[in-house]
């Protein structure tokens, strides 16, 4: 089996290889990024193999570096040169805003990896795993160690260093997905009691977020698994065969020094977890779920939270920033139409361009969307201002949250109007269904649905689907709404160049 | 074996994709109904048994407690 680096430049590495292992690349002595020989290469036939810097770290190639190319089982070094990229009169550094050094991580992400962390680093991780196995425990179920996290304390007794989370698991005594579900509400439940904050992921797992005393925000996942016909299934990538005895009682593993939970027999798990080679150190290793696995986890256990991460991507960037200004044309409306004391509430509200406005003239506006955080920045500005806006989350794709919030609505007495401006259009057909639902358990007693769709022409708005609109007024109609208005019309933000028009459909419903 | 026997298999045999393939649909369907089972089993034992209590400041309380579980 030949390896050799023949070059290492602007574009990538170049290796003459014939096998298939694992290398390291480091700049100036920190990884940044490992990949397989043979599986990561365009032709893995060819022995001369290029490997293009990912894209993730071209965002950083800007300076210069010592390049090192090193296999990663053994650590011999293959390559180490002196490398210019850019022009740039800098070292190049891979840090987050906090500087903390970057790695790939097995989703091709840049994530602060494990590596180079002390034993001290390690410890406020390791306190919170504690608090969050404990509160599982007390809540009735018999968490241990999983995936990554396990896998480090069984081969190596410590954290992977190209590792960057902790993860959890347990195996519930349910044997049924729907009560595996029911049952990680319940725990969801308990554990906020306990003041823990989740963020649920699908029907079977969740994560739980810790503050810890500096202020650092600390994620924590638990992945909810069950047993079936001798079959085990773990969120969010096994379903192989398994023995109940492999499962309970538990055993213990050693994570840096420290004694944590871990199913009866740990390298069962990690072999359904990782396969057979699961021995093998793999920094750059990808989950190969079969097909048949991911479609049975899907259907079972997601989705509860459709088009969330773009969404949460997509806002990512304008964290606590105020929305732009002004009002849509529709929110305009509304407010010309609507008597001021008439409560606005605002679904989808996004960064709350709309919810903002209309609070600054003088109403009472609850905004509402899925996306954490995304209307931080119209709350503090609304707050700064003395307006009237009240943020709830509210997630047209599970139904608990559209029949609790409408719950919560359906008692209180004041006249109301729903303004619902791209959302029908951001979720899938049971969001628009949920919509429906909400509009008429919150419009019952009498107000409007101000709604605006994109219906497929002009220029395709990102992340939006086009809505017919035909269906959602007998979607309307069929939850009690009687369509007072139909317009079909061209929209155009003021800053969108003409060939970026959309064509949007607009619908007003009156309920009673 | 009758002629009308071996037209009756090749036809089977010439639907049999779009059989998989319907079949597929279904089981997703059927799988996608534990989520929704779910959902509304958490609703039934958290609000609308609180709410036949009549009560109206523990349902309240259990509207309240409820959302802010999610």
């Amino acid at each position: 089996m030949t390896l050799r680096v023949r070059s290492v430049d602007e574009k990538g590495i170049l290796l003459w290889a014939t096998g298939n292992e694992p290398l390291d690349v480091l700049f100036d002595g920190q990884r940044v990024w490992s990949f397989w020989t043979g599986r990561d290469a365009d032709i893995p036939v060819v022995p001369w193999r290029r490997f293009r810097w990912p894209k993730p770290l071209r965002r950083y190639l800007d300076g210069t570096t010592k390049v090192t190319v090193r296999t990663h089982v053994t650590g011999r070094v293959l390559s180490e040169s002196e490398l210019r990229f850019g022009s740039a009169d800098r070292r190049i550094s891979v840090v987050n805003a906090a500087g903390a050094p970057l790695g790939m991580d097995k989703s091709g992400k840049m994530t602060a990896t494990f590596e180079g962390r002390s034993q001290r680093d390690m410890r406020p991780l390791l306190d919170a795993m504690s608090v969050v196995l404990a509160a599982l425990e007390r809540a009735g179920v018999e968490p241990f160690l999983a995936y990554g996290t396990l896998l480090g304390a069984v081969r190596e007794g410590d954290f992977l260093g190209h590792d960057s989370d902790a993860d959890l698991g347990y195996v519930s005594r349910h044997e049924h997905p729907c009560d595996v579900m029911v049952e990680s509400f319940r725990l969801q439940r308990l554990l906020r009691r306990e003041g823990l904050q989740i963020y649920r992921y699908s029907g079977a797992a969740f994560r739980v977020d810790l503050v810890e005393d500096d202020g650092t925000r600390r994620g924590l996942d638990v992945f909810g698994g069950f047993m079936d016909g001798g079959r085990l299934y773990l969120m969010g990538e096994v379903g192989e065969d398994f023995r109940p005895e492999w499962v309970r009682p538990r055993s213990t593993v050693t994570l840096s020094g420290r004694e944590f939970p871990a199913p009866a027999r740990p390298e069962e798990l990690l072999r359904a977890s990782y396969g057979d080679s699961w021995r093998v150190p793999d920094p750059a290793f990808r989950f190969r779920t079969p097909q048949h696995t991911v479609d049975q986890l899907n259907g079972w256990f997601r989705g509860g939270s459709a088009f969330r991460r773009d969404w949460q991507r997509a806002f990512s960037r304008f964290r606590g920033q105020p929305p732009p200004k002004g009002a849509s044309a529709l929110a305009q409306l509304l407010h010309e139409e609507e008597p001021t004391e008439t409560q606005v509430l605002d679904v989808g509200a996004g960064r709350g361009r709309d919810a903002l406005w209309l609070s600054r003239q003088g109403r009472s506006v609850t905004a509402y969307d899925y996306v954490p955080g995304s209307l931080d920045g119209a709350a503090s500005a609304a707050a700064a201002g003395g307006a009237s806006l009240d943020i709830r989350q509210l997630n047209l794709t599970d139904l608990r949250s559209v029949l609790g919030e409408g719950a919560r609505l359906a008692h209180g007495s004041a006249p109301r109007a729903m303004l619902a401006r791209h959302v029908a259009d951001a979720t899938n057909g049971f969001g628009r269904e949920s919509l429906a639902r909400f509009a008429s358990m919150a419009l019952r007693d009498g107000g409007r649905l101000y709604l605006e769709v994109w219906t497929g022409g002009g220029a395709p708005p990102p992340r939006l689907l086009a809505v017919d609109l035909t269906q959602m007024r007998r979607r309307l109609e069929r939850h009690g709404g009687r369509v007072v208005r139909t317009e079909e019309l061209e929209e155009r933000e003021a800053d969108v160049p003409p060939d970026r028009a959309m064509e949007v459909g607009r619908l007003v419903a009156q309920w009673a | 074996m009758a002629l009308k026997d071996i037209v009756k298999r090749t036809r089977a045999r010439r639907d049999l994709p779009q059989r998989v393939a319907d079949l597929e649909a279904d089981v997703l369907e059927l799988r996608r109904h534990n989520l929704r089972l779910a959902e509304i089993v958490d609703v039934v034992t958290e609000l609308v048994v609180p709410l036949s209590s009549r009560d109206q400041d523990k349902i309240d309380a259990a509207i309240e407690k409820f959302n802010e579980s999610l």
